[in-house]
C-alpha cells in the first residue's frame, strides 16, 4: 500500500495522478487523481471527506469475501468498502463527514442463466456495506451494459465515468 | 512431469515479487515511481517470445545463469524509457557510452536482487554471470533459442512494468531453460492433488494454434483475406491480472461461454479499425465514413461466430469430446470492461487462472484479430486428464492427424 501524504515530489502543478488496478484501492491527501479502468461488472467506489481532505477510491470484483478463501479485501464488495474507510480514518478522515459514489456494476456479458449477474450483486453489496457505516450515496452511475471508466479528482470529490460510446458525466 | 497449480500459482508470486523488488531498487536510484503491472507465466513456442515487444526499439541488460535452474533473464526498456531514467539518473544530457554504463549498473542492481530471491526460495544458490548490455528492435532484444534446445516450448515469466505519470514501460522476463524448470517444478509439485502434466500443457497449446489456424482459414474463406495464425500461448496469472490481457482501447467481437469439458468463456476481438476493414471485405457495396454501422456489427457478428466454431471444434477434435457454446453475443466496448465481467465469473471459483490467447494477422490491409479463451480450470483440468499423451515427442503428430478433416 503506498500512502501519498503532504510531501508529495510533484514539481509541476499539475495534480499527481495514481492509478488504481483491480482489486486495489489508494488514497489521497494531497488532491491527487485517482483512475481506474475498464469496469464491466466491476465497481469503483470514491469516498471523500470535504472536512479533511481525503479522498479514496477501491475497484472491486466480486460482492463477498465470506464466499472465498482469499486474503485481498480490495476485491471484494463488503471488505473493499470497509478496508478503504478505515485506511482514510488513519489519514484523519471521520466517516460521518464521508460520502460516497459509486460507478459500475454493468450486467453486460452476464451468462449466468438463474438468479442475478455478478455486477448487480456487486451493487447491492456495496450500498450495504457503505449503509453499515451510514455513509450515503450522493451519486451514482450503475448496471446497464456497458463498460466505465473513472476519474476521481481528490480535491473536490468530483467522479467523472466515461464510457466507450456514451459522452462522460460527473457524479 | 507434472505441474501443480499451487507451485504455478507460487513461482507466479514469486515472479511478481522479484519484479517488485527489482521496481523498487530502480525507484530508490532515480526517485521514478514505478509500478509492476502484470507478471505472468506463459508456455510459448520458443519462436514467439517477446511477441508483445511488437517493433519497438529496446535496450536493457541480460545474465546468463547456472545452478538449479539455468538460462537467461532480461530486463528490457523501450528507448524512451531507458533515457528518461538516465536522465534522472545522472542528470541531464549524457554520451551514449555513459548512457549504457548507467542502463547496465540499474539493470545490475535490479535484476541481482530478482536472481537472489529464486535462489533463497529454492534453497539453493543461483550463480549469474555480470550484466551484458543489450539493445534491439522488438522481439529481437532477447536472447535466441540455445542451439540443439529440443524443446519448442518454454515457460516464459514475464513482468511488465508501467511508469504511470509518462506512460512509459519496461519488461523483465526470465527464460529459464525448460529441463531444469520443470525439474524443480515438479519437486515443487503436490502431485497427490491438482498436478497438471507439463506434456499435456504443451499438447494443448498445439491444439489452440491449429484452432487458430481453422478460425484463420474461416476468416480468408469468407473475406477473401489471407489471414494466418500468428502466436498462441498459454498463461497462468492471478485472476485479477486477466483483463490486463486486454488492451484499454475500444473493440468490436463477440463472446461466447463454451460449456463441457473444457468449460468457460472466449472472446473474438478485433480493434476498431480491423473491424472495419474486415467487415467491409465482407460486405457486397462499397461503404462510405469512418462509422462503424449496424452492417458492420452484422458481419463482425458472423465473423465471430465462424472464428468461434472453429477454434472450438479445434478442441473437441483433439479432446474427443463435445464443447458446446452458446450464440455469439456482440460487444463494443473498452476492451479491459469485456473481458472484466468473464474474469469475475470464473472468479467465483478460482484466484489464479489459465488464460488461452492467440492473434491472427494478415499483411494485405491492416487487420489484427485476438482469441482470448478463459477455461474453467477444474474442467481444463479434467480436459488435459482425458487427453492421452504418451510422450511429449509423440505429440506433434498427434493434432495433426486430428486436424485433417
Amino acid at each position: 500500500m503506498k500512502v501519498y501524504g503532504g510531501e508529495s515530489t510533484a514539481a509541476s502543478n499539475k495534480p499527481e495522478r495514481i492509478k488504481v488496478g483491480i482489486a486495489e484501492y489508494d488514497v489521497t491527501r494531497n488532491g491527487a487523481v485517482l483512475t481506474t479502468s475498464g469496469l464491466g461488472s466491476c465497481i469503483g467506489v470514491a469516498i471523500h471527506d470535504d472536512q479533511v481532505s481525503v479522498s479514496g477510491l477501491v475497484h472491486v470484483m466480486l460482492p463477498s469475501a465470506e464466499e472465498m478463501d482469499d486474503d485481498n479485501p480490495a476485491k471484494f464488495a463488503d471488505t473493499g468498502v470497509k478496508t478503504l474507510i478505515d485506511e482514510l480514518e488513519s489519514m484523519g478522515g471521520d466517516r460521518t463527514n464521508m460520502i460516497a459514489k459509486i460507478a459500475g456494476g454493468s450486467d453486460m456479458l452476464d451468462f449466468s442463466e438463474s438468479g442475478s449477474g455478478i455486477g448487480q450483486r456487486n451493487v447491492v453489496q456495496v450500498k450495504e456495506a457503505l449503509e453499515t457505516f451510514d455513509i450515503p450515496v450522493v451519486g451514482e452511475d450503475v448496471g446497464g451494459d456497458h463498460g466505465r471508466s473513472l476519474r476521481f479528482e481528490g480535491a473536490s470529490g468530483d467522479l467523472i465515468v466515461k464510457s466507450a460510446n456514451k459522452d462522460s458525466r460527473t457524479l | 512431469m507434472k505441474v501443480d497449480i499451487q507451485s504455478l500459482e507460487t513461482f507466479n508470486q514469486l515472479a511478481h515479487e522479484g519484479a517488485e523488488q527489482a521496481t523498487a531498487s530502480m525507484t530508490q536510484m532515480t526517485g521514478i515511481d514505478a509500478i509492476v503491472d502484470v507478471t505472468k507465466i506463459s508456455l510459448v513456442n520458443r519462436a514467439d517470445v517477446g511477441e508483445e515487444l511488437d517493433t519497438q526499439e529496446f535496450v536493457g541488460v541480460q545474465f546468463d545463469y547456472t545452478g538449479e535452474l539455468a538460462g537467461e533473464t532480461v530486463l528490457v526498456f523501450d528507448r524512451d524509457c531507458s533515457e528518461s531514467m538516465i536522465e534522472a539518473l545522472l542528470g541531464g544530457a549524457s554520451s551514449d557510452e555513459m548512457a549504457r554504463s548507467g542502463v547496465k549498473e540499474i539493470g545490475n542492481i535490479m535484476m541481482s536482487g530478482f536472481i537472489d530471491g529464486w535462489a533463497d526460495y529454492l534453497g539453493t544458490t543461483i550463480d549469474h554471470s555480470p550484466p551484458t548490455y543489450i539493445e534491439g528492435v522488438g522481439p529481437d532484444v532477447l536472447p535466441d533459442a540455445p542451439e540443439g534446445d529440443e524443446n519448442d516450448h518454454i515457460f516464459v515469466f514475464k513482468s511488465q512494468i508501467e511508469w504511470p505519470n509518462e506512460s512509459l514501460e519496461f519488461y523483465i522476463y526470465m527464460l529459464p531453460e525448460y529441463e531444469p524448470l520443470a525439474d524443480v517444478m515438479s519437486e515443487h509439485a503436490d502431485t497427490e492433488n491438482d498436478a497438471i502434466p507439463i506434456d499435456k500443457l504443451e499438447v494443448f497449446n498445439e491444439m489452440t494454434m491449429r484452432g487458430t489456424e481453422t478460425a484463420a482459414e474461416n476468416v480468408t474463406m469468407m473475406t477473401g483475406i489471407e489471414t494466418e495464425a500468428e502466436v498462441s500461448q498459454i498463461s497462468f496469472a492471478p485472476i485479477t491480472d486477466v483483463p490486463k490481457q486486454v488492451g484499454n482501447e475500444t473493440y468490436v467481437g463477440t463472446v461466447v461461454e463454451f460449456t463441457g469439458v473444457p468449460s468457460g468463456f472466449m472472446m473474438v476481438l478485433f480493434d476498431e479499425r480491423s473491424a472495419k476493414n474486415v467487415a467491409e471485405a465482407m460486405m457486397p457495396v462499397e461503404v462510405e465514413g469512418e462509422e462503424l454501422t449496424e452492417q458492420h456489427k452484422m458481419a463482425i457478428e458472423e465473423l465471430g461466430n465462424i472464428m468461434t466454431s472453429g477454434f472450438v471444434d479445434g478442441w473437441a477434435n483433439v479432446l474427443q469430446t463435445s464443447v458446446d457454446h452458446t450464440p455469439p453475443r456482440l460487444v463494443h466496448d473498452m476492451g479491459r470492461a469485456i473481458i472484466d465481467p468473464l474474469a469475475a465469473q470464473v472468479g467465483q471459483q478460482q484466484e489464479h487462472a489459465f488464460i488461452i490467447d492467440s492473434t491472427m494477422k494478415t499483411e494485405d490491409i491492416e487487420f489484427e484479430a485476438e482469441i482470448h479463451a478463459l477455461p474453467n480450470e477444474q474442467q481444463l483440468r479434467e480436459a488435459l486428464d482425458e487427453l492421452l499423451v504418451e510422450r511429449a515427442d509423440e505429440t506433434d503428430a498427434d493434432p495433426e492427424e486430428i486436424f485433417q478433416k
